[in-house]
């Protein structure tokens, strides 16, 4: 009669399964901070050090692209800090779902780079304070593609016949027209039909004559381990990749190119915004920015930050890829512009199907 | 003549090779590379185990785990009770019922997940819930139970009525009948059932993603996420892929074990 079951017991015991498990969700008492940002796109170390200061909890999830985190935004979840890019920035300002920065708490805004001041989008930083910031450029393998040739080319680089099946292009149609828009001469901003048009021949040409692999991030593995010669990557990107591998270089093409911030903010339904006064202000601090740049490879924001990485005894030392080009006149930011996303984005699929 | 193996069968046994070279060529692929010094995820440097100190320091990613087992742990319990109880009942109710509440109970499991996550975010926020933790556990809960009323109907088709019916007349009260007469029967199909709530919750995203709040990751959301690949997501596979073979030759081992025991005692 070892194994008698009573009706009790047997609620007792499946009862006590589903508590044991309860404790484990950790109800932390005292405040607590809730940050969504990025995978991968911080130093844990500084969260951490954060909680033991203030004596808080720091509860962090990651989001993978801007729009999965406007999904969320839009199911009534209340986070505290959130890491969006630029033109989804422009979005939740015009849509009243942000709260202005305080600016008695975030003193640390003087030591901002220039390249982040006065950023179109919110140049006053009334809602943003950005966090790391890079360009759009290419990859490539130093030993098969001679620096002049490829600094001369610039995006032109894309349709070199030689280069053929040995290109990996980023599979994002707002970067892939970038460059196709800036190579003509326009703006990637452009609404003109004609423009975008013209961009649109000018990557099937492009497709049509090095027949590029499209692929996402798995183009920083590949070009780490000199897969191919070519690859449009981000600059943060870039700089893992020449950090990983020291024949590969990267160029900043000389008919301009993208600008990304990405920037910390609060939104409106936040329920600590005087913590997260404080996170921001923390985070941009310079040892914490130094900290955060160095492990992800982005470029900090902080000034300070980021000459004491690029110096010669900094972790980019002699890295061209880390430091993004600031002030240069032919460059520019993306605007939010949700017709011409979608008008580029059915182009893009033409291109990719070699229509 | 026939020396030779007719060509359907070293059609067949080559067939089965392959199967299973598909099978388990990735996940020893993933495995080994969990071991690699380096941070590629296609060239193997030399052996380390630096991916799993990386994970065991990721708090967020230990975060992502334990949520992850917190959800499939309640979820496959409450599914399996729910589920094991609806499906005898189903079996004692009448016919017409019985398939109402059958092709209903189908409609979930042929759904596409997005419908079923997308309706339960709705719901949530027009009944103005707050999503957190429990709005993600009654959503898992809620897309299990479906599986195990599935796993469970056709064993309880062979049972013979009558047995229970035996069980009380000779004085068992329902309950039981229930425990000891009905639930040894089926026991396989219950913890075929369980198994198969536990693995679709465990690797659920997009119920989870619509269903969570703030501050909430299961494994696949954190995977997801991750801008940069690093390998200690190999390192965490290899562990989830050592508990599931043990698991599993656990699960077929107590039983033997047992039924030896119990054929001694017989002696």
């Amino acid at each position: 009669m070892n194994n008698h079951l009573n009706p009790k017991k047997l609620i007792a015991l499946l009862l006590l399964v589903c508590l044991s498990v309860l404790p484990l969700s950790g109800l932390a008492d005292g405040e607590v901070l809730n940050v969504y940002n990025w995978g991968e796109y911080i130093d844990m170390q500084v969260i951490y050090d954060f909680e033991k200061e203030f004596n808080v909890r720091v509860n962090y999830t990651n989001f993978s692209s801007n729009e999965e985190l406007y999904t969320k935004l839009m199911s009534n979840v209340s986070y505290d800090i959130i890491i969006p890019s630029d033109y989804m920035i422009e979005r939740l300002i015009r849509e009243n779902m942000l709260q202005p920065i305080d600016k008695g708490i975030v003193t640390n805004l003087d030591q901002l780079t220039d390249g982040v001041k006065n950023l179109s989008f919110d140049p006053d930083n009334t809602y943003s304070v950005p966090y790391l910031w890079q360009t759009v450029g290419f990859v490539y393998d130093t030993t098969k593609i001679d620096p002049e040739i490829a600094e001369e080319k610039g995006w032109e680089i894309f349709r070199t016949p030689e280069y053929e099946g040995k290109v990996y292009m980023y599979d994002s149609e707002r970067d892939a027209f970038m460059i196709a828009l800036k190579a003509l001469g326009y703006s990637a901003n452009t609404e003109s039909d004609e423009e975008i048009q013209a961009a649109y021949e000018w990557l099937r040409e492009m497709d049509k004559t090095v027949h590029p692999a499209y692929v996402t991030d798995e183009v920083i593995d590949a070009m780490a381990n000199g897969k191919k010669w070519l690859a449009l990557v981000y600059s943060g990107d870039g700089a893992y990749i020449l950090s990983e591998n020291e024949d590969m270089g990267f160029c900043n093409p000389k008919e301009g190119t993208n600008i990304a911030v990405d920037s910390m903010v609060i939104p409106a339904n936040a329920a600590n915004p005087e913590l997260a006064n404080q996170f921001i202000n923390y985070i941009l601090a310079y040892e914490n920015s130094v900290r955060i740049s160095e492990e992800v490879g982005y470029a900090s924001a902080n000034a300070q930050a980021l000459e004491e990485l690029s110096s010669e005894d900094g972790a980019y030392a002699g890295n061209s890829a880390y430091v993004p080009r600031a002030g240069y006149e032919k460059d520019e930011m993306f605007h939010d512009n949700e017709i011409m996303r979608k008008q580029l984005s059915e182009l893009w699929i033409k291109v990719k199907l070699h229509e | 003549m026939n020396r030779k193996k007719p060509f359907l069968a070293r059609f067949s046994s080559w067939y089965l090779i392959l199967i299973l070279l598909f099978t388990y060529l990735p996940i020893g692929y993933l495995v080994l590379f969990s071991f690699n010094s380096g941070k590629m995820r296609t060239s193997f440097q030399g052996f380390s185990l630096r991916w799993y100190e990386k994970m065991f320091g990721d708090r967020t990613m230990l975060e992502s785990i334990k949520y992850t087992i917190i959800v499939a742990v309640i979820a496959t319990v409450v599914a399996t009770v729910v589920g094991t109880i609806t499906a005898i009942g189903l079996s004692k109710s009448k016919r017409l019922i019985r398939s109402i509440i059958l092709e209903t109970n189908n409609l979930p499991v042929m759904n596409p997940d997005i419908v079923t996550a997308i309706g339960m975010m709705l719901l949530f926020l027009t009944a103005n819930v707050k999503q957190g933790l429990v709005t993600m556990i009654l959503s898992h809960i809620t897309f299990c139970t479906p599986y195990v009323i599935l796993t469970i109907m056709p064993k309880l088709r062979q049972l013979d009525d009558n047995v229970a019916e035996a069980a009380m007349d000779l004085g068992a009260t329902p309950f039981q009948a229930l425990t000891k007469v009905i639930l040894p029967q089926i026991y396989p199909a219950v913890f075929s059932g369980a198994l198969i709530a536990f693995s679709m919750s465990f690797d659920d995203f997009v119920i989870s993603f619509f269903t969570s709040g703030e501050g909430i990751n299961n494994i696949s959301m954190y995977v997801y996420s991750m801008k940069r690949y690093n390998l200690s997501v190999n390192a965490l596979s290899t562990l989830i892929v050592v508990v599931v073979t043990i698991i599993l030759i656990l699960a077929n081992l107590i039983p033997y074990i047992k039924g030896k025991k119990t054929q001694k005692e017989d002696i």
